[in-house]
C-alpha cells in the first residue's frame, strides 16, 4: 500500500478502489482511539495557536522555486503522520495542515498532496477537519478522481453525533462539485433536511441548491424542491426558511423555462399566503434574510390599497434598521408599492429622506457612496423634495472625488430660487479647491445652475470673477460656461464681452476653452474691438494649433467676423481658407472648401448660411434622457444605480457566456476584451441566444430617433462621435439604407465636388483570392480571435431578397461557403443572427476571421474583421460584402 | 389560513401613509401600474439568484492574502492583479470607487487598515448588500483578531477561513452577528488559549452549537451567567462642521452612537429613556430594539446582546454653535504668503477640550514654509501636510500659529486655498445635548451596576480659508 502511494498522480480506477478500502480501514482503526488522544494533548494547543513560522507566508510569487521541494517535504511528513497514533500526532498534523493551507492560500499548487491529506483527515479535531474540508473543497474539482477518496469520510462525518460536524461535512460534501459523485449526495442531503438540528438543515437546504447546479435532474428526481417548500412553510428556524426561499427561487426560475409546473411554483412564491407567511415573521429573520424577503415582496402585487398600507405599516420600522442593505431594500419596496398613488409616493419620499441622509453621513465611505448613488437617483427624480436639505450635499475636504462629483450633481439639481445663493457661494469655494478636477466640476455646476435658473444676476457676476482668477483651468472652464450662458441669455453679452475681451488668447490653452473664446470672438466681433486682429494672429499660428475642433471654430469665427467687419478681416479670412484647404484633417479641409465655394457662389447666401439670426437656446439637451432615468429607477437597489445606467447597458450576458466557457478551460484571461471572445461552434448555439438577445435590446433602444443619442454615445469613440450627427443629416432615412451611397453621391454633386471623399466609394481593391478549402479548428479560431486586433469594423446593409432568405442561420452558411468563406459558429433567431466566419488567402497561410451580426428587421449587418495580414483586410471586407450582398439573389 | 388578521399591525390605522385620494380615484390610478409591474416580476426572476462568487483579501502591496471561493463558478486570481493595476493607476490609490466593473466581474471593495476586501459577482445585485457585508467581515475580523493588519490575518488565516465559512454560504450572507459567531468559533486571544489549557478543550471551536441560532433572540443565548452584573452606556458623538471662507458656520451636525457594554445574567429586558428624545433627527437601531415603544413613547426597549454592541445611532442637525473657533488668515503678496491661524474657545462646554489639532495641506505651488506657534508643536510632513498639535487649550492665552509660505517663482499670489481640518475631544459632554434619563431592567430581579459616559469629538470639522 505504501508503495502505491508514491505514484499518487498516476493511478488507475482499480487502484483507487483498493486505496479507498485501505483508507477506510485506517479510519476505522483510528476512530477507536480518538477520544483518548484528544484529551491527552490539549496542553499543546497554545503551541499550535502561536504564529506559524514566517518562512513561506511572505513569498509573493506563486511560482517560486522553493515551492516544489517544500511540497514534497510536506508530502513525506504527512505520510508519516497518516497512520500515526503517537501522542501529539494531532498537533503535528495541525501544523502541517496549516502549512499546506497557507501554501494553497498564497497560490502554490499543493494538489499533489490530496491523497495524503485525505489519509490524515481521520480526526476528531474540528479545526483539523475544517482545514481538511477547505483543502478538499479547493482541489476536488480539478481532481475528480481523487475526490472519490473523500466521499467516504465525508459521508461518515455526516452521521457524526456533533451537529456542527454533520453540518460542516454536509457543506463540504456538496461543495466538491464533481458531477460523477452526485449519487453520493442524495442520501446525506435527504437525512440532512430531516435533521433535528437547525444548523444541519440550514446547510442541507443550501446543499440542495448546490446539487441542483451540479446535476439538476438528480435534484428534481429526488423531489428535493417539494421538501424545501414544505420546510419553508413549516420550519421553526428562520434561517432555514430563508435559505429555502433563496434556493427555491433559483431552482424554479431556471426550471420554469422547461417545466410548466415549475413556472406555476415560481408564481406561487409570490402568492399572498407565502408572502404573508414570510412578512409575519420578518423580524425573526437575520438582516440578510430580511433583504431577501423584502426583495421578494417588492415583486408581489397587492390586491388593493389597504393591503399596501398594511404592508408598509408592518415594514415601517425596517427603515430604522442598522443594516443599510435592509433600509435600501425597504425603500425600494415602498417606492414600488406606491408607484400608482402619486401623493402617497410623495409621502414615501419624505419618509425615506431622513434614513437615507443618515446612512450617507454615518457609514463608512464605501457605504455612504452606495447610498449616495441611490440618493442621487432620487434627487434627480424629485429635486424639489430635497431642496431644503441641500447642505447635506456640501462636499467635505476628505471625501474621495467620486463622492464629491455625485454631490455636485445633486447640488445642481436641488438648486431653486430660495437656495441658489447659498449653493453658488458654496460651489465657488470649491473652485479654489486643491483638487483640480473637482474645482472644474464645481465651476461647471455653477454654470448649469445658471442655465436652469431665470434669475442669473448673481451667478453671472461669479462666473466673471472666475474669468479674472489667474488660474488657467478656472479660466478655461469659465469661458466654456460663459459661451453657453450667452447662447441662452444673449442679453448678458455686454457684461460678459467686456470681461472676455480682456483675456489674452495666449493664456488659454485647452481646446474647449479656446474654441469657446473663438466662438465668442466670431459671434460678438462687432462689440469686441480687436476681434479681427486676435483672430488674425490665431490664423497666423494655424500650424501650431493641434486641435481640429479649434481650427474648425476658427474657420467659422473668421467667416462670421468677415461678414460683420469685412475690411479688417479680409486678410485673415484668406489666410484661414488657404490654411484650411491645406489642412490634413478631413473635416477642417471640407469646411474650408465648403466656405470657399459658398463664397464663390454667392456672398449674401454665404452670410445667411454662416451668420443667420439666432434664437436663444431655451433648453440644452439633457445628457441623460428621462426614459433612462425611469429605467434606472425601476432597478432601484441594484448596480444600475451605481453605474447610472440601466442594467441592459452593462449587464454582460456576453461576459457570463464566455465566463462559463473559460471556467471549463481554467484559463480566464482578464485582459482580453470579453466582447471579442468567441466560443466554439457547438457551444455558441446555446450561448448565442443570450448574446443576440442583448444586442437586440440595445438595438431597440437606439431606434427612437433623437432620443437615441444618449444610447449611442458609449458605442462610438471620440472622433467618430463628432461626425455622427453629420452622417445622420446626410441620410435622413436610414431605414432605406440600401440607397444611402447613392444619396451621398447626390450631395457631392450638388456641392460640385468632383472628387469623392466619403467612405461610400472605396477604391477598387486588388484582386484577392480565397482558398476554397480552408480549415480551422475552433480552438485555433478562439486563440487567434483573442490575439489579433480588430483590423476592420464595418456596417453593411443587406438586400431585401437576402433578408427574405435568411430564415435560419444555415441558409447563409451554405451561401458563404460557395464564396470560400467558412462558418465556424452561428446562432440566433429572427431578427438577430450572429455568425463567426473565417477564410484563408489562396496560396498563403494568412487567415481572416469575421464576426458578423445581422439584424433582419433593420436589414443591417455589422462585421468585425481580424486578419493575420492586416493590409489586405479591406480587400477581404469588400469580398465579404459582395458575397453577402449576393445572398438571396437567384 | 394566512389572512390579513395574522398581520400583527393590520388593525392599526394606516397613520403614516394615508390616502387622500378618494377610493375610486386611487383604484383607477392603480390599473396601469399593476400591469406594468407584472412585467417586472418576470424580468426580476429571470436573473440568477446566487450572489457573491468570491472574496479576496489583499495586503497593502497587492498580494492575495486569502481567497474564499463561494460558488461553483471559480473566480481566477488574476482578477486581483487586474484590480491592483487599476488601484495603483489612481493618483490617490486608496480612494478608488467601491463598486467597479472589471472586464469579467463586478468588484466590490472596501479598504480597512491597509487591507483591501474584495468581492466579485457577475450578476446584478444590491450593491449595498455586498458592501455592507464586507464591512461586517472587516468588523468581525477586527474584533476576533484584536486588530486588523497583514500579519494578524496571515497568522490566523485558519480562523478567517472558519469565520467566512459561517458568515456566507453559496454567496449569500448567513450570520454576521459577532455574538453568535463567537459561540461557533472561539477568538484566538490569550484568554481562550489559557482557558483551553485549563479546561482541556482541544480546539478553538465550542463543542455545542449556539442555542441562539434557533431562538427568537438570535443575538443572545439564554444561559449567560455573570457574578457581577453590569452594564455601561456610552454616548459617543462626532461633530461635523463646515465653516466657510467668510467665517460663517454653513453646516453643523452631530452623528452620535449609543454604545452599550452589557454583562448581565440570563435574558434581561431593558428600557433606556432620554430626557430630550425630541432633538433627534433620525435614528437607527440594533435589531434588538423594539420599534413600537420608540414610536409611541420614545424610549428604547430591548434585550441586549452580550458584550459590546452599538445600540443605536442618531443624527442631530442644525446645531448653531461649535465649541472652538479656528480663524485662518492668508494674505499673499509678491511671491510669499503670510499665514496666521488663531484657535480659541467659542462656547465653553463646561469640560476641558483636549487633543486639539489643526491640520492642513500646503498647496503644491508652495516651495517652502516657515511656521511657528506660540503654543503646541507645528510639524510639516514630507507630503506637505502641516500638522499643528495644540493639546489642551490654555486658559490664559489664545494659541496662534503664524509664518510665511514661499511660492513658486513666477507666482505672485496664492490661488488655491487650503482647508483646515480641526480635531478635538471633550470628555463628559454630549454636545448635541442628548441626555440619558434612566435605564431600567424589567425581567431579571437582581441588582446590577449601571455606568454612563459621554464623549464628543470632532468628525469632519473643516475651516476653509
Amino acid at each position: 500500500m505504501r508503495e502505491r502511494e508514491d505514484q499518487s498522480n498516476q493511478i488507475s480506477p482499480l487502484q483507487l478502489l483498493i486505496r479507498r478500502k485501505c483508507i477506510y480501514l485506517t479510519f476505522s482503526e483510528e476512530t477507536k482511539g480518538r477520544s483518548n488522544r484528544v484529551r491527552g494533548h490539549s496542553t499543546q494547543l497554545s503551541v499550535a495557536m502561536a504564529p506559524p513560522p514566517p518562512q513561506s507566508h511572505r513569498s509573493p510569487s506563486p511560482s517560486q522555486p522553493s515551492g516544489k521541494s517544500e511540497v514534497s517535504d510536506l508530502k513525506s511528513q504527512l505520510r508519516q503522520l497518516a497512520g500515526s497514533r503517537a501522542p501529539g500526532a494531532d498537533d503535528s498534523k495541525r501544523d502541517l495542515f496549516k502549512k499546506v493551507i497557507s501554501n494553497m492560500t498564497i497560490g502554490i499548487d499543493v494538489s499533489s498532496l490530496f491523497g495524503e491529506m485525505v489519509m490524515c483527515s481521520a480526526t476528531s479535531d474540528i479545526v483539523l477537519k475544517k482545514m481538511c474540508y477547505l483543502y478538499v473543497g479547493n482541489y476536488a474539482k480539478v481532481n475528480p478522481d481523487l475526490a472519490l477518496l473523500t466521499i467516504n469520510f465525508l459521508q461518515r462525518d455526516c452521521k457524526d453525533e456533533d451537529p456542527m460536524i454533520r453540518g460542516l461535512a454536509l457543506r463540504s460534501l456538496c461543495s466538491l462539485r464533481v458531477a460523477n459523485l452526485v449519487e453520493y449526495l442524495v442520501g446525506p442531503l435527504g437525512s440532512g433536511l430531516k435533521d433535528n438540528n437547525s444548523y444541519v438543515r440550514m446547510v442541507a437546504v443550501i446543499g440542495v441548491l448546490k446539487l441542483y447546479h451540479i446535476s439538476a435532474s438528480t435534484c428534481i428526481d429526488a423531489d428535493f424542491p417539494a421538501t424545501l417548500k414544505h420546510l419553508m412553510l413549516n420550519d421553526p428556524d428562520t434561517q432555514v426558511v430563508a435559505n429555502c426561499l433563496s434556493a427555491l427561487q433559483e431552482i424554479w426560475t431556471s426550471e420554469s423555462s422547461t417545466s410548466e409546473e415549475a413556472a406555476r411554483e415560481r408564481e406561487m412564491l409570490l402568492s399572498k399566503p407565502i408572502v404573508y407567511h414570510l412578512l409575519n415573521r420578518i423580524k425573526e429573520f437575520s438582516e440578510w434574510a430580511q433583504c431577501l424577503v423584502l426583495e421578494l415582496v417588492s415583486n408581489y402585487i397587492p390586491s388593493d390599497n389597504s393591503e399596501i398600507f398594511d404592508i408598509m405599516n408592518l415594514l415601517e420600522d425596517r427603515l430604522q434598521h442598522a443594516n443599510g442593505a435592509v433600509v435600501l431594500a425597504t425603500v425600494k419596496l415602498f417606492l414600488q408599492l406606491t408607484l400608482s398613488m402619486a401623493d402617497v409616493h410623495q409621502q414615501v419620499y419624505e419618509r425615506i429622506k431622513a434614513p437615507l441622509l443618515t446612512q450617507v453621513s454615518s457609514g463608512s465611505p464605501e457605504q455612504s457612496y452606495a447610498v449616495l448613488s441611490h440618493l442621487h437617483l432620487l434627487v434627480m427624480r424629485a429635486p424639489y423634495i430635497f431642496s431644503s436639505d441641500y447642505k447635506h450635499f456640501y462636499c467635505q475636504y476628505n471625501e474621495p472625488s467620486y463622492v464629491k462629483k455625485l454631490k455636485l450633481e445633486m447640488l445642481t439639481a436641488v438648486a431653486n430660487e430660495s437656495n441658489t445663493y447659498e449653493i453658488v457661494t458654496e460651489l465657488c469655494e470649491y473652485a479654489a479647491n486643491v483638487d483640480i478636477p473637482i474645482a472644474r466640476e464645481s465651476i461647471r455646476a455653477v454654470g448649469k445652475i445658471a442655465l436652469q435658473q431665470y434669475d442669473v444676476n448673481a451667478i453671472v457676476d461669479r462666473l466673471l470673477q472666475f474669468l479674472e482668477m489667474e488660474k488657467d483651468y478656472v479660466t478655461s472652464e469659465a469661458l466654456v460656461l460663459v459661451k453657453d450662458l450667452l447662447r441662452k441669455y444673449p442679453q448678458w453679452s455686454q457684461d460678459c464681452i467686456a470681461v472676455v475681451g480682456n483675456i489674452s488668447s495666449k493664456n488659454v490653452q485647452e481646446p474647449k476653452a479656446k474654441a469657446a473664446l473663438i466662438w465668442m470672438l466670431g459671434e460678438y466681433s462687432q462689440d469686441m474691438h480687436d476681434a479681427p486682429y486676435v483672430l488674425e494672429s490665431l490664423v497666423e499660428n494655424w500650424d501650431e494649433e493641434h486641435s481640429s475642433e479649434v481650427r474648425l471654430h476658427l474657420l467659422t469665427a473668421v467667416m462670421k467676423c468677415f461678414f460683420k467687419r469685412p475690411p479688417e478681416t479680409k486678410k485673415a479670412l484668406g489666410a484661414a481658407l488657404a490654411a484650411g484647404l491645406a489642412d490634413f484633417h478631413q473635416d477642417v479641409h471640407d469646411r474650408a472648401l465648403f466656405y470657399y465655394r459658398l463664397l464663390q457662389y454667392n456672398v449674401s447666401v454665404a452670410e445667411s448660411v454662416v451668420n443667420p439670426p439666432k434664437q436663444a437656446v431655451s433648453v440644452f439637451a439633457d445628457t441623460q434622457s428621462s426614459e433612462i432615468k425611469d429605467r434606472i429607477f425601476d432597478e432601484f437597489n441594484s448596480l444600475s444605480v451605481v453605474y447610472q445606467k440601466p442594467s441592459y447597458m452593462f449587464t454582460d450576458k456576453e461576459h457570463r457566456g464566455t465566463f462559463e466557457f473559460a471556467d471549463e478551460l481554467g484559463n480566464l484571461s482578464i485582459t482580453a476584451e470579453s466582447a471579442d471572445s468567441v466560443v466554439p461552434a457547438q457551444q455558441v448555439e446555446a450561448n448565442d441566444k443570450d448574446l443576440l438577445l442583448s444586442t437586440s435590446e440595445k438595438d431597440e433602444g437606439r431606434e427612437p430617433g433623437s432620443n437615441g443619442s444618449a444610447y449611442n454615445a458609449p458605442s462610438y469613440n471620440g472622433s467618430s462621435a463628432t461626425s455622427q450627427p453629420l452622417a445622420d443629416l446626410a441620410f435622413p432615412s436610414t431605414g432605406i439604407s440600401g440607397q444611402a451611397p447613392a444619396s451621398n453621391l447626390a450631395i457631392d454633386d450638388l456641392l460640385g465636388l468632383d472628387f469623392s471623399v466619403g467612405t461610400a466609394t472605396t477604391p477598387s481593391p486588388p484582386p484577392l483570392n480565397l482558398n476554397p478549402k480552408a480549415v480551422l479548428d475552433p480552438g485555433t479560431f478562439q486563440q487567434k480571435w483573442h490575439q489579433l486586433p480588430i483590423s476592420l469594423s464595418e456596417e453593411y446593409s443587406l438586400s431585401p431578397q437576402g433578408i427574405a432568405s435568411l430564415t435560419t442561420p444555415h441558409a447563409l452558411l451554405r451561401h458563404m461557403q460557395s464564396h470560400s468563406i467558412q462558418c465556424i459558429a452561428s446562432g440566433g433567431q429572427s431578427p438577430n443572427f450572429k455568425f463567426f466566419f473565417f477564410a484563408q488567402k489562396a496560396e498563403a497561410a494568412s487567415m481572416y476571421l469575421v464576426e458578423c451580426i445581422i439584424n433582419t428587421s433593420s436589414a443591417k449587418s455589422q462585421i468585425k474583421v481580424k486578419a493575420d495580414d492586416q493590409s489586405s483586410s479591406p480587400a477581404f471586407s469588400t469580398l465579404f460584402q459582395s458575397a453577402l450582398s449576393k445572398f438571396g439573389l437567384p | 389560513m394566512y389572512g390579513l388578521s395574522e398581520l400583527p399591525y393590520s388593525s392599526r390605522k394606516s397613520l403614516d401613509y394615508t390616502n387622500t385620494l378618494s377610493e375610486r380615484e386611487s383604484l383607477a390610478l392603480a390599473g396601469p401600474a399593476i400591469s406594468y409591474m407584472t412585467q417586472r416580476v418576470y424580468f426580476d426572476f429571470e436573473r440568477e439568484r446566487e450572489m457573491l462568487q468570491c472574496i479576496f483579501l489583499l495586503s497593502d502591496s497587492g498580494e492575495v492574502m486569502l481567497e474564499k471561493q463561494l460558488t461553483g463558478h471559480r473566480v481566477d486570481r488574476s482578477i486581483c492583479a487586474w484590480f491592483w493595476d487599476q488601484a495603483i493607476s489612481q493618483p490617490d490609490s486608496f480612494k478608488q470607487q467601491p463598486v467597479i466593473a472589471s472586464p469579467t466581474h463586478y468588484l466590490f471593495q472596501i479598504f480597512r487598515e491597509g487591507i483591501t476586501f474584495l468581492a466579485c459577482t457577475q450578476v446584478e445585485m444590491p450593491p449595498l448588500m455586498a458592501i455592507e457585508f464586507l464591512c461586517r467581515v472587516a468588523d468581525v475580523l477586527n474584533e476576533y483578531l484584536g486588530g486588523l493588519n497583514e500579519d494578524l490575518i496571515k497568522d490566523n488565516f485558519v480562523i478567517v477561513y472558519e469565520l467566512l465559512d459561517e458568515m456566507i454560504d453559496n454567496g449569500f450572507p448567513l450570520t454576521t452577528e459577532p455574538n453568535i459567531l463567537r459561540e461557533m468559533i472561539a477568538p484566538p486571544n490569550i484568554v481562550s488559549k489559557v482557558l483551553s489549557v485549563v479546561t482541556g478543550s482541544s480546539s478553538n471551536v465550542s463543542d455545542t452549537l449556539p442555542g441562539a441560532t434557533a431562538s427568537l433572540v438570535p443575538w443572545r443565548t439564554a444561559d449567560t451567567k455573570y457574578a457581577n452584573n453590569e452594564i455601561y452606556v456610552d454616548l459617543v458623538e462626532e461633530m461635523d462642521a463646515t465653516i466657510n471662507r467668510d467665517g460663517v458656520l454653513v453646516k453643523c451636525e452631530i452623528n452620535g452612537e449609543v454604545q452599550v457594554n452589557s454583562h448581565i445574567t440570563g435574558l434581561p429586558d431593558l428600557t433606556l429613556s432620554f430626557s430630550n428624545p425630541s432633538i433627534l433627527d433620525d435614528v437607527r437601531f440594533h435589531p434588538c430594539v423594539r420599534y413600537r415603544p420608540w414610536e409611541s413613547h420614545q424610549f428604547l426597549s430591548f434585550v441586549p446582546p452580550d458584550g459590546q454592541f452599538k445600540l443605536m445611532s442618531y443624527r442631530v442637525r442644525k446645531l448653531k454653535n461649535t465649541p472652538i473657533y479656528v480663524k485662518p488668515q492668508l494674505t499673499s503678496d509678491g511671491g510669499t504668503c503670510r499665514v496666521s491661524v488663531l484657535v480659541g474657545i467659542r462656547n465653553d462646554p463646561g469640560k476641558t477640550i483636549d487633543s486639539v489639532t489643526v491640520q492642513f495641506q500646503l498647496p503644491s505651488c508652495v516651495l517652502s514654509a516657515d511656521l511657528t506657534s506660540n503654543y503646541g508643536i507645528v510639524n510639516i510632513l514630507s507630503n506637505k501636510t502641516c500638522f499643528w498639535s495644540i493639546g489642551r487649550i490654555p486658559k490664559d492665552k489664545a494659541p496662534s500659529m503664524s509664518g510665511t509660505l514661499v511660492l513658486e517663482t513666477g507666482l505672485e499670489r496664492l490661488h488655491v486655498f487650503p482647508t483646515f481640518q480641526v480635531g478635538f475631544r471633550i470628555m463628559g459632554v454630549a454636545l448635541s445635548g442628548l441626555q440619558i434619563d434612566k435605564l431600567d431592567l424589567k425581567t431579571v430581579p437582581y441588582r446590577f451596576y449601571k455606568g454612563f459616559r459621554a464623549l464628543t469629538r470632532a468628525g469632519e470639522f473643516e475651516v476653509r480659508s
